[in-house]
């Protein structure tokens, strides 16, 4: 099963008081080059349940935790937008 | 659920920009054996500085023989220098690197009030490094005893004693003596004192003006005095008087947002000299 995992050369950021209006917002960029990108709401939530890897389930699992959603209702959306992040360099596969 | 990923870096806080940047940064250093430390800002170990303040810009102390190196990887990465070392400051110790998207880096060679070889200083600094996670990536910092050295020695130098309480008057005499240790190893001793309320115990020292300056404040006249009497040797007081002669262009070229013209700088000139004449009548009404 294709597990994921933030590629080895990003850093981000996400404390709440970076936080954009009181939206949970996670600031990511490849090293050295950037850009940085922005993830703000649903997208930082995915990305901090990507922090620790998993598989699509584990991830779902964990962004609807923290979202107060069924993992059944999400997990589509949160399967796309991992993708989106592997596209973007940023995410990558185990 | 909605995608809401987008490349904005205008709308990122500072405080954002500038834990990423710290991060561009120890990737080229890594990238290219850069040995550096990461100073200020989040950089600040837990506990040794007081509220959530935050940083503008990135500071890193780097090895001097390395320099070179990082303003090569500074420089690739589309980094400009805004500054050099001789303009910089008083202490000719940093240069400032800007970049569009990631602001600004502070390069140091030394820091204020250590007055043993930048080199060795370096090496007594980064001794007892640690890795510190910055933007998730791991930068190395001084240790706790000597990143309480550096956060009052800054205090120090900005007049802003804010920091000393967190970093020295709340640490432990166990504690406050290993930095006493360090400092004497640095050669920091009048700097830390001006740090902590004691500078009054080296009144004699040749940099004692100097630190008075900085804490007291004083005009610009008294400021180039001090200067003149902590540089040693006749060749360094012949160099702060050329320089003291000399328009900054660098700071000229910040505040009017573009490089001076021939006519700004002398217009600056003049307006220098303006305020010398005036200081100097103020002295003599004093007489």
């Amino acid at each position: 099963m294709t597990r994921y995992r933030i590629a080895d050369d990003v850093a981000w950021v996400s404390h709440e008081d970076l936080d954009n209006g009181g939206t949970p917002t996670a600031y990511v960029t490849r090293l050295p080059q950037g850009p940085p990108t922005t993830l703000e709401g649903p997208a930082c939530v995915v990305w901090l349940a990507l922090a620790e890897g998993g598989s699509p389930a584990e991830i779902t699992a964990a962004a609807a935790q923290m979202w107060g959603a069924e993992p059944a209702d999400i997990d589509e959306d949160v399967l796309s937008l991992v993708e989106e992040l592997v596209r973007l360099d940023l995410v990558t596969t185990a | 659920m909605t995608q809401q990923a987008s490349a904005a870096t205008g709308q990122m806080p500072i405080g954002a920009r500038v834990h990423l940047a710290h991060a561009v940064v120890q990737k080229l250093a890594d990238d290219r054996g850069i040995d550096l430390l990461h100073l200020k800002g989040p950089a600040v170990l837990p506990g040794l500085r007081a509220g959530n303040r935050q940083s503008s810009d990135v500071d890193v102390l780097v090895r001097p023989s390395h320099l070179h190196k990082l303003v090569d990887a500074l420089e690739s990465v589309g980094w400009e220098q805004r500054t050099d070392f001789a303009t910089g400051s008083v202490f000719a110790h940093a240069a400032n690197w800007w970049h569009d998207g990631w602001g600004w880096v502070d390069v140091h060679v030394s820091w204020p009030g250590v007055t043993i070889d930048a080199e060795r200083a370096f090496d007594v600094l980064s001794r007892d490094a640690v890795l510190h996670p910055i933007a998730h990536r791991p930068c190395p910092v001084p240790c706790r005893t000597a990143q309480r050295l550096v956060l009052v020695l800054h205090a120090a130098r900005s007049g802003g004693l804010g920091d000393v309480e967190a970093a020295w008057t709340s640490a432990d005499p166990a504690e406050q003596a290993e930095v006493r240790r360090l400092t004497a190893e640095l050669g920091a001793e009048v700097a830390l004192a001006a740090g902590i309320g004691e500078l009054e115990l080296h009144r004699g020292a040749p940099t004692y003006a100097l630190w008075h300056h900085f804490l007291h404040g004083g005009s610009r006249l008294d400021e180039w005095r001090a200067r003149l009497t902590a540089a040693t040797g006749t060749r360094a007081k012949a160099g702060l008087l050329t320089s003291a002669l000399r328009v900054n262009r660098d700071h000229l070229r910040m505040e009017l947002g573009h490089p001076p013209t021939r006519q700004e700088v002398r217009a600056r000139q003049v307006r220098r000299l303006r305020r010398a004449v005036g200081e100097l009548s103020r002295r003599w009404e004093r007489r």
